[in-house]
């Protein structure tokens, strides 16, 4: 049973800052209709910032937020100002290529600048610790604080985007630009501010994984692809959608354990030398595929 | 005879010596050796090692070192092609199978380097090498332990380290041992106790092949496999294969990793509280100065296979010396990987000497007819033989390996001691493991 609970925890825990990845990739399509594949080096930004700022000043890396969402909402700015803009005037093509050559850039900045070896946060108020629910089900205490932070900066960003005029702006420019024009919001404003809130949930998201998850300038793409498949799966658009699509790509990234569970329960030998540890993502790209195919409009999705 | 005519007959008499003299006594002036490591990525570590181990090998080769007892020690240069240096030539293989054939290329057709030293992981080794005998250039690797990359019959291949058949087998009559008593400082501990194994290796050619020889080897030695799994060094996340290992609920647990997935693996095991009796790692990632400085005391405990361990310094006099000048220029011990790089770079110098020419050729004569004795080595092996015949051509047959335990010692400071083979083990072994 511990086996089960562990997973199921292990699921949720992910689950929730896995939404909270996708949440600006959801945002920048919603908004503005654009596919952001560089979205996984935005992540990859987040998590150098959490990492150096807390070498760098001796703090805890999870104190490090605010500085990763600053440098992601600015960057998020920067790069609709000086790059996206322009690319908004030319073809779909353009766009798609544009953020592509945007990932290449980036990725190769980042080996440039910081080498290709991992690195990994060893010190810190939580790293290294955990504690058991009881049943056998242990929680590692940086996951727990990463996922409730998650929840945390998932909740504010739906605030901003439901309750507040800035949000009822964007919603608007996201429904439809022209007529949000005609109305006197700055849709070019609301473009950039999406950008900026976009790119700073995942620098978020990025600081808070660096506390169990090491970095490389290659890591990014593995995160691009499920954040692709969580937009799909919640619906292009749909913020509470992401968050539920979040949790069930976690689910589908524990498959291994539930493998492992019925292995050990039901006692067969041959599902023992079944290699699921290995295909662990492939569930989660095959799902991709799926939606794709079944309800390419996703579970909450209003935009395609 | 008058000055002009002296001058004239002087010059005949050094144009006659010029063509009688071979070419390759001063035409050879250095002999240029490739050496392909990963000097940077996830086994950049390691890299650091390595290189630091082959410098020193040819820095001893190069000059006179009076506080040395080795041969190469003894003389500045090969002697017998005219005191020619050893000159290293560094690559980066980034632990890249493709780039590591490219840069061996680059190395054989640019640099014209008289032969290669390398690489560490067993798959770009097997790429290097198989680039290797399509130019005739010969091989020597000091580091890879897949079984297989002597199985291939190649003639311009050889390798000094014992392989991972050998070490595999070590592990499994550790076990049986400590069931019947033999290791030091435990009492007979009952098999049940130690029945079920769990093994989690990482999935490049060495990896993949540890997983596989842990399989046969439980087999035959009638011990519980009960979960096996390979996953990617590069993960930057295990706790889903530490979940599936932890499922299992073995008595030991099995590692072939790398440095970076090494202590991430460790740490892991220690956030989901895992607590088998014994853990034991293969060589490479667990050995490692990163992994010792990283995880601090949570290693007390931990048992890894080796090939070398400080303790052989003190042991064993040649050792001892080699290991002050590593540290010296390190800060570090010898390790595993600095010692075999150490030998394989070694074990170049004297195929060298014997062969008294860079021809390919001649240098492949040598080194299947070499024979550097135990006593001229810093690794506590009978010596270095390449096997000729049979199905491991290329082989070294007079190597040997040790396990070690992570202890801590009256200082309080971190080391590993011999536990196996029993009869060298250099303190009683702490079983079952305490827990993070």
């Amino acid at each position: 049973m511990d086996i089960i609970l562990s997973s199921l925890m292990a699921a949720m825990l992910i689950g929730m800052v896995l939404s909270l990845v996708a949440l600006g990739l959801n945002i920048i399509f919603g908004v503005m209709d654009i596919v952001n594949f560089a979205h996984g080096e935005f992540l990859m930004i987040g998590m150098y910032t959490g990492l150096l700022t807390a070498q760098a000043t001796g703090m805890d890396p999870l104190l490090t937020l605010p500085v990763a969402g600053c440098v992601g909402f600015l960057l998020g700015l920067l790069c609709y100002g000086a790059f996206v803009r322009f690319l908004l005037r030319g073809p779909m093509l353009a766009q798609l290529l544009g953020t592509f050559g945007l990932m290449v850039f980036l990725r190769n900045l980042a080996l440039l600048l910081f080498g290709s070896e991992d690195r990994a946060i060893h010190h810190g108020l939580l790293v290294g610790k955990s504690f058991e629910l009881g049943f056998g089900v242990i929680v590692p205490a940086t996951k727990l604080a990463a996922a409730l932070l998650s929840v945390f900066a998932f909740g504010s960003v739906w605030l901003l985007m439901n309750r507040t005029r800035t949000g009822k702006g964007l919603l608007a420019t996201a429904l439809n630009a022209q007529g949000a024009r005609y109305m006197g919001i700055p849709t070019e404003r609301m473009n950039a501010l999406a950008w900026g809130i976009g790119v700073g949930s995942v620098t978020v998201a990025g600081a808070l994984l660096v506390n169990f998850w090491s970095v490389n300038p290659y890591v990014g793409l593995l995160f691009t692809m499920i954040a692709f498949t969580i937009v799909a799966l919640g619906g292009f658009g749909s913020v509470p959608g992401a968050f539920f699509a979040g949790l069930i790509v976690g689910l589908i990234t524990e498959i291994p354990g539930f493998w492992d569970f019925l292995t050990f329960t039901l006692n067969l030998d041959w599902m023992s030398r079944v290699p699921m540890t290995s295909f662990k993502y492939t569930w989660v790209y095959l799902a991709y595929f799926v939606i794709m195919v079944v309800r390419p409009r996703g579970l909450f999705g209003w935009k395609l | 005879m008058n000055r002009k005519a002296q001058i004239f007959v002087s010059l005949g008499i050094l144009a006659v010596f010029s063509l009688l003299t071979p070419y390759q006594a001063f035409a050879v002036k250095e002999i240029k050796i490739g050496v392909i490591y990963p000097l940077t990525g996830g086994a950049a570590a390691a890299g650091r090692e390595l290189r630091a181990g082959a410098e020193l090998a040819a820095e001893i080769a190069n000059k006179i070192m009076a506080g040395v007892d080795m041969d190469m020690a003894k003389k500045a240069g090969i002697q017998s092609l005219g005191g020619a240096k050893i000159k290293l030539i560094f690559k980066d293989h980034e632990g890249n199978p493709t780039l590591g054939a490219d840069l061996a290329k680059k190395l054989i057709l640019d640099d014209k380097v008289h032969g290669i030293l390398g690489c560490y992981h067993s798959s770009v080794t097997k790429t290097v090498s198989a680039v290797c005998e399509q130019y005739g250039i010969p091989m020597i690797n000091g580091s890879s332990t897949s079984p297989a990359l002597t199985k291939r019959g190649f003639k311009w291949f050889w390798r000094t380290t014992p392989h991972d058949k050998w070490f595999t087998k070590d592990l499994f009559e550790f076990l049986t041992g400590l069931t019947k008593g033999k290791v030091r400082g435990v009492k007979a501990v009952p098999k049940e106790e130690i029945l079920n194994l769990a093994s989690a290796c990482e999935k490049t050619e060495w990896g993949s092949h540890v997983s596989q020889l842990i399989q046969e080897f439980a087999k035959k030695y009638d011990f519980r496999l009960k979960k096996s799994l390979l996953y990617a060094s590069k993960s930057a996340d295990l706790s889903s294969e530490v979940r599936s290992l932890k499922a299992a609920r073995p008595d030991v647990m099995l590692f072939a990793s790398y440095t970076s997935d090494a202590i991430l693996m460790v740490k892991t095991l220690k956030a989901q509280k895992a607590r088998p009796k014994i853990i034991w790692g293969m060589d490479a990632g667990f050995e490692k100065p990163e992994f010792r400085k990283t995880l601090g005391d949570d290693i007390v405990g931990i048992l890894t296979r080796t090939v070398f361990l400080p303790k052989v310094a003190q042991l064993k006099k040649v050792a001892g010396q080699v290991n002050a000048l590593y540290k010296e220029r390190t800060g570090n011990d010898l390790g595993g990987a600095s010692a075999r790089a150490f030998t394989g770079l070694q074990t170049w110098v004297h195929v060298l000497e014997k062969a008294g020419s860079t021809k390919p050729e001649a240098i492949q004569r040598a080194a299947n007819s070499i024979e550097i004795p135990g006593d001229q080595l810093v690794v506590p092996w009978a010596g270095v033989k390449f096997s000729t015949t049979g199905d491991e051509i290329g082989q070294n047959v007079l190597g040997s390996g040790l396990i070690g335990q992570y202890q801590k010692d009256a200082s309080g400071s971190l080391v590993l001691e011999i536990v196996y083979p029993f009869e060298l083990a250099s303190a009683d072994m702490i079983y079952p493991f305490k827990g993070f």
